[in-house]
């Protein structure tokens, strides 16, 4: 019981708590009245309004119901192209997976041999990123003709895009530690690359070239809608002549394989330590 | 080549970018097969000492020379040759972890092979016969292809350790080599070096934190504070009132490594 007392002579003698601070109103409601006020004005530009899509909705069932069952028959004359879009994401993966590789390193800050090609490099980096996939498949249809190995330059350039920047990242944060040991031993830039540097960051490329393939299948699906191959190729021409069961029968098949992929790569990740 | 010293400081100095002094100007000659351990207070110019030697620390003024060749200023194919022929050791160990020990000591190497086999991983034998025998030395040759990671730290160190002697130097430069291990480890790591010094008479320099490590394993004592050398002398002759100058206060049981692990 005394401990108690003490603890209530100590609340006496104890500095005065600080008082909640006052909320900002004025901040709250300004922020809840801008989102409403740029909702609102949207809607109006591109005239969305939830009565229209109320009396819509028959429309959409009509849809749904047109698409269902899916025409399973249709199922053997999509296994070519979708073993074609595989490949498509392979070659993509595997090849821009390689050249992101000096591309990740001249971009690091810490690791790159000078700041002229590192600014050099940021930029083409940068320029790669901002330009869309749908681009670079256009791009390369019109270079190479209609069909995969278009594709698959198209996803060469985007798995260059997407593991550069983050891989570069990751090698930004290794300890320079090790590395420094390296050159201490007399190695050159490119042996503190291979035994001080990379080793360091190496789980982070394996799960980044992963990631990238998983978006390269997904990728090649839209890549199909401008000629660029795969099974992206079919789901046109049926949407374009309204075999609606048949594109179910598509976007069933795409999401399978993309969830095994997933589960294989996840199950990849967690090993990696 | 008698009468020359492996290492030579003449007026070296060294300033950091924010200002700070690591040395303020030191002269000191270190001749060849000598064990020199160097102690001072933290901040005293322990650690930019050892780095000046193999150039990871650019002096700012003066010269330092290794084996009669000065040491060059700028990276470059010289001065990774110096470096080939000086052998480092750290006190965070600073080996890959996800490389195996021999992979590691392989690394002691580098500047020994051309340079696409170190990439290809393709090292000749006799380098490879050389990482053996360096990983023998400080026993844990059993361990050449576990991961380097998966060790034990004085392990880890013994790796660090056999790295530097794959590099058949002619100097080893060690700092703070045992602040990150356990007492016993401590005086396993201090005997290994000692040894090394003898039977290969590799000229070693050591700094050291604890008092009574540099008076049982040193042979010859630097001292610095504020980047100056304050006492050189052989490790029988110093006394506390040395340690005092060099601390500039007295000595305590935390200075001690038996002591503090004592208490």
């Amino acid at each position: 019981m005394s401990h108690l007392r003490d603890e209530s002579e100590e609340h006496d003698t104890a500095a005065p708590r600080p008082l909640r601070p006052a909320r900002n109103w004025a901040l709250i409601l300004g922020a809840a009245a801008a989102v409403i006020l740029m909702t609102w004005w949207s809607a109006r530009g591109i005239g969305f309004s939830l009565v229209e899509l109320a009396c819509n909705l028959p429309g959409g069932r009509r849809l749904l119901v047109e698409s269902w069952p899916p025409d399973w028959g249709f199922f053997p004359r999509l296994l070519a192209p979708l073993l074609e879009t595989l490949q498509i994401a392979v070659i993509g993966t595997v090849i821009g997976g390689l050249l992101a590789i000096p591309i990740a390193v001249l971009a690091a800050r810490n690791l790159t041999p000078g700041v002229l090609v590192w600014f050099v490099d940021r930029n083409f980096m940068n320029v790669l990123r901002t330009l869309p996939d749908l681009f670079w498949a256009m791009l390369f249809a019109a270079a190479v003709g209609f069909g995969p190995i278009a594709g698959a330059l198209a996803l060469t350039v985007f798995t260059v895009a997407v593991i550069s920047k983050l891989w570069s990242e990751s090698l930004e944060a290794i300890d320079m530690a090790v590395p420094e040991a390296v050159r201490a031993a007399g190695g050159s830039w490119l042996a503190m690359l291979q035994f001080g540097a990379i080793p360091q960051a190496l789980p982070h490329y394996v799960s980044y070239t992963l990631y990238a393939f998983e978006l390269n299948v997904r990728a090649s699906m839209i890549l199909g809608l401008v000629g660029a191959g795969g099974i992206g190729m079919v789901l046109e021409t049926q949407r374009s002549t309204f075999e609606y069961p048949r594109v179910t029968l598509i976007v069933l098949s795409v999401l399978v394989l993309v969830l095994i992929i997933e589960q294989i790569s996840e199950s990849i990740r967690r090993r990696l330590t | 080549m008698k009468d020359q010293a492996a290492i030579r400081f003449q007026g070296a100095r060294v300033v950091y970018p924010n200002g700070a002094v690591g040395l303020a100007r030191v002269d000191l000659d270190i001749q060849p097969g000598e064990f020199v351990v160097v102690v001072g207070s933290s901040g005293a110019g322990k650690s930019t000492l050892l780095r000046s030697v193999n150039g990871l620390t650019p002096l700012t003024a003066g010269s330092i020379t290794v084996g009669g060749q000065p040491v060059p200023k700028k990276e470059g194919a010289e001065l990774r040759r110096l470096r080939a022929g000086v052998g480092m050791i750290f006190q965070d160990f600073r080996i890959t972890r996800r490389l195996s020990v021999m992979t590691n000591v392989l690394v002691g190497r580098v500047a020994h092979v051309p340079g696409w086999r170190a990439m290809l991983n393709l090292w000749p034998a006799g380098d490879r016969e050389i990482a053996f025998r360096a990983l023998e030395r400080v026993g844990i040759a059993d361990k050449a292809w576990v991961r380097a990671g998966d060790l034990s730290g004085g392990q880890q160190q013994r790796v660090g350790i056999a790295r530097a002697l794959a590099q058949e130097p002619a100097i080893i430069l060690a700092d703070e080599p045992v602040a990150s291990l356990d007492p016993v480890t401590t005086h396993q790591i201090m005997r290994d070096l000692v040894r090394i010094n003898q039977e290969l008479g590799i000229t070693t320099v050591v700094n050291l934190h604890f008092l009574d490590l540099a008076r049982r394993y040193g042979q010859r004592i630097i001292g610095l504070k504020d980047g100056e050398l304050v006492y050189d002398g052989s490790a029988d002759s110093v006394t506390q009132e040395d340690f005092k100058n060099i601390y500039g206060r007295d000595p305590d049981a935390g200075d001690m490594l038996d002591e503090s692990a004592a208490s």
